[in-house]
Formats: C-alpha cells, structure tokens, sequence
C-alpha cells in the first residue's frame, strides 16, 4: 500500500531512533508535563499561531513514535491512539517539524523541566537522514566541506595568492609595516588561528582589527560554518570540526578566535572536547582588545542609532551577552536595546540552516514577530555578530519595509578604529 | 591559459556566506553536460570551495584566474 514503509525500513528507522535514547533524552520524551508554557515562547508560533509550530506541537510528533515503538501500550494497543507508526504522513510530519524548528532554544529558557527542543528534533533529523529524506543542500554544503579538508594541499597556493590579493582592502583601513603580511597565514608562532567563512567581508575587518592590537595571528585555510549540525549528522559534524580541530594543533596557537557566526562557534566552543587551545568568538576577543586598551575607537564615525540582536548561538546558547554591549558602548552613544533582549531575545528565524536552504516565503512569515521587534527599537542600524543571522535580518529588512541598516558589529568596530596620533571621541 | 566558451557568466561578488556553493549548485544544471560557466567572485575561500564542491559532484574546475579584487572560476559540467 502506498504510503506504508517496509518491516524493513521501520526496523531500520526504529533502530536510528534508539540510538539516540540516552537518558536526558528519555527525560526529555516522558516529562512533558504538556503545560503549554513553551506555546508563546517560539517565534514561530508567536508570529503564525498554528499549534505544530509549537515547542511542544513539533516534539510531540517524535514522543508519538516514541510511544509506538518504545513504550507498553504503544507496542500492545496502538489502537488506543496517541501514537505514529512509520509511514509517508509520518515522515512529512517529522520534517515539518524538524525543518521548522531554528534551534533557538527559546523555548527551553521558559520549559519548567528544561525540555530541550531542539534535541528532541536531533532525533527528527537522524529518522530523516535514515529515511533520506534531509534537506540535500545542506547535506552537499557538508560533503564540500569535507572535501576541502582532504583536497587542500592542493588549493593552498591559490588560496595564499588570493590572501595576498586581498591585503591592500585591510591597509587601507589599518597600515603595517613594510614587509609584513596584513593577512599572516600559515603563520608560525601565532598566538590565534582567526577562522572565517566564505567571502572577504568576513576577512578583511576582522583583519585589521586584529592588526590594530598588535595580535599575532594566522587565518585559517577552512570556513568556521558546519552544515553538517543543521543536517544533524554528528559523523559529518565531527569531520568538519576536525579539520580546524588539526589545523590550530599543528600550528600550535593558543586560541581559535571564530568569524561571527553562532552555529560555528557553539559547536567548536561545546562540542570538540578539551583541546590544547582555547575557542573563543570574535566578539569576545574585541572586547578583550578595548578592555586591554589594545585598539582604540572613535565614537564620532557612528552617529546613527543602534540595536543589537543577539543570536540565539553566541547569546542564548553561550552565555556572551555583555561583550557585545560594551563594544557597542565604545563605539556608540546612542545604543538602544530590543525588547526582549539578551537570552529572552526572539530568535531572527533564520536558524538552523533555513537560510542555506532558501526557504524565503517561510522564513519571512515565522519571524514577523522579530520584524515587529526591530521596528518599535525606533533604531537607523540593527547590528548583529552572526552570518546567518545578518543575512535574515537583511531578507527582513527588505521583505519588511524596515528601512534599517544591517551591519556585522566588526564592520562597525573597524569603522571606528583610530589611527596613533589621530584625535577621536571616546 | 586557455580561453574558453562559457555558456554563462555568474556574478558572485560580495555574495555572503554559504550562497556561491548554494548558487553554482542551482545554476550548473543548467547549462548542458560538457560546457562551462564563468563564475566572478571575491571570496578568497572560493579557490579552494569549488573544487571541493566540483570532487563531491562529479564536475570539474578547469581553471582559476586571480588579480586583485577578482577571481574568476571557469566550472564545467560533467553530469
Ligand atoms: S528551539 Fe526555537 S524554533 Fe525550535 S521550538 Fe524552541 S523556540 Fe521554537
Ligand atoms: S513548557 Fe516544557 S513541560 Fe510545558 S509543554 Fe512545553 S515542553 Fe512540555
């Protein structure tokens, strides 16, 4: 019949879905006390009220499998409801609830039991990668990545030549000395391995910030980004992550510092294990350079008004909410906040790989909340210390009408830096 | 340096991240199987992004051109 899986197929989904039942996970399957604290909690549901973009609405699809395959009365008397077998409307549940979900983990901080979500959906998204049924451009955005790790022997040339290319873009906003490299790579002694993403623009602030703190560093022959956490698949996730993982231990640097991009620098910061180096986001180590005095900004160059949103990665999910604030504080003084803010900021919508996969129509439709929330900061500038997140805002920006300016918070700190013997307004 | 005929130029400049992989991936198929896309870009990242992507797809790199503010990347179509 059409529709239904194979004994087959079940089995092999049923086996996916086990191997993921630690015990948090059980916890997280059996305590829902289905309260419904969590409904207003996801932007999602915030902003298109329909009760299967709910936190609880979406993890309910993977506790009703849960109860046909794993529990007594599932097993013995499906008939009594409340469970799902595996079959095609299965399945397209499952997706729509996974691919749905941006791993904000909004919803967790307002959960009584600290039901975590977005892990209820990592199982969503195991069923969908043994059912292969993912989204496929994440999972190619993953294999590329890999790829590049094997194959970059033989790229590295063109690479540093195109480094090269680059330099006069970071001179021109901070000067070196003659002979010395504005973008080090390969460097030996390094201190910090700077990981950026694809496109110079994540390159050449960053650059001449780093410049300007007399910092030893190198940048990295590989993007910080790794698809394979939206996809789900740890064993890519693991390939991806290892391939910086070798690179900062070869060159022996103390810190990885990574490009403004949440999902890179969770993962690399929560989920690599002790390493003999440090991770860090760029953010914090800018704030590090203004606390040391190590760069110098001047507040006259921004003169518009400015928000910050914090994404759900680097804030939320990792704790770094003052620092931006206090960059933001050296470099402006007319600095208003969102509301909510901090780890009650609402998620931009973008997450979890959404933007990769296009997407448009039903990220623009689930973030009307946050549209509406950068619209009453009253703010000319929203700015932001994540890739993905700049991108949504932009698409928001415009979809919107918003009339607002999206800018990387590093852009803005190169803007500001100030020269030796320059006068500037602290 | 050959030159080839291109099928297309695709203007990637300035594109944000993980658009020119998301974008060539979209844009190749459509051209037929044996031609070549000109692809403009200024993501140094790129040089050794396509012909990762091109190993996991079965296509082909054929070559890259650098000067500064551009690098262009000539992709041909194998399947
Ligand atoms: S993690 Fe975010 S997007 Fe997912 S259900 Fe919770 S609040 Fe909604
Ligand atoms: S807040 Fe927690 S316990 Fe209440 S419905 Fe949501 S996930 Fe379940």
């Amino acid at each position: 019949m059409e529709g239904i899986l194979s004994p087959a197929e079940s089995a092999a989904l049923k086996e996916l879905f086990e191997k993921k039942l630690n015990g948090v996970m059980r916890m997280y399957l059996d305590t829902c006390a289905r309260c419904g604290i969590c409904v207003e909690s996801c932007h999602v549901y915030a902003s298109m009220p329909e009760v299967k973009y709910t936190a609880v609405g979406r993890a309910e699809v993977v506790r009703k499998i849960f109860r046909r395959y794993f529990r007594m009365q599932g097993r013995f008397a499906p008939w009594l409801g409340e469970v799902l077998e595996f079959d095609e409307a299965t399945l397209n549940a499952v997706y729509d609830a996974a691919f749905s979900c941006t791993g904000c983990r909004r919803c967790m901080v307002h959960c009584p039991f600290g039901i975590d979500t977005q892990q209820v959906m990592a199982i969503a998204k195991a069923l969908l990668i043994g059912a292969d049924r993912e989204p496929k451009v994440l999972s190619m955005l993953a294999d590329m990545s890999i790829a590049k790790g094997e194959g970059i022997e033989e790229t590295r040339a063109d690479y540093a030549q195109a480094l090269k290319n680059l330099e006069g873009e970071v001179k021109a906003i901070w000067p070196v000395p003659e002979g010395t490299s504005a973008i080090p790579y390969e460097a030996k002694e390094a201190d910090v391995l700077y990981v950026a993403l694809a496109g110079s623009h994540s390159i050449v602030s960053a650059a001449a910030i780093m410049n300007a703190a007399g910092e030893k560093w190198t940048l990295s022959s590989f993007e910080a980004v790794n698809f394979a956490t939206f996809v789900g698949d740890s064993g890519k996730a693991k390939r991806v992550a290892q391939r910086i993982i070798d690179e900062a231990t070869r060159l022996g640097v103390k810190e990885v510092a990574v490009v403004e991009c949440g999902t890179a620098f969770r993962y690399l910061r929560h989920m690599i294990g002790p390493q003999k180096f440090r991770v860090v986001a760029f953010v914090e180590l800018i704030d590090r350079y203004i606390r040391e005095d190590r760069i110098r900004l001047d507040k006259s160059r921004l003169p518009e008004s400015v928000t910050y949103h914090d994404p759900c990665q680097i804030a939320r999910n990792s704790g770094i909410m003052e620092e931006p604030r206090r960059i933001l504080r050296a470099i402006s003084d007319r600095f208003v906040e969102l509301r909510p803010n901090r780890e009650e900021n609402w998620c931009c919508g973008g997450g979890g790989g959404l933007v990769a996969m296009g997407e448009l129509d039903f990220r623009m439709k689930s973030s009307r909340v946050k549209a509406d929330q950068l619209k009453a900061s009253g703010a000319q500038i929203v700015t932001t210390a994540c890739e993905n997140c700049h991108s949504q805002l932009s698409d928001l920006n415009e979809h919107y009408g918003l009339g607002m300016r999206v800018e990387f918070l590093s852009h803005l700190v190169a803007k500001a830096l100030v020269l030796p013997g320059e006068r500037f307004r602290r | 340096m050959a030159d080839y005929e291109t099928k297309k130029t695709l203007d990637y400049k300035g594109l944000k991240c993980p658009m020119p992989i998301v974008k060539i991936s979209q844009e190749l198929p459509k051209v037929g199987i044996g031609d070549i896309v000109e692809v403009l870009t200024t993501d140094p990242g790129s040089l050794s992004d396509f012909p990762a992507w091109a190993k996991t797809t079965g296509n082909q790199v054929v070559e890259t051109r650098q000067e500064p503010g551009l690098i262009k990347i000539y992709v041909k179509r194998l399947k």
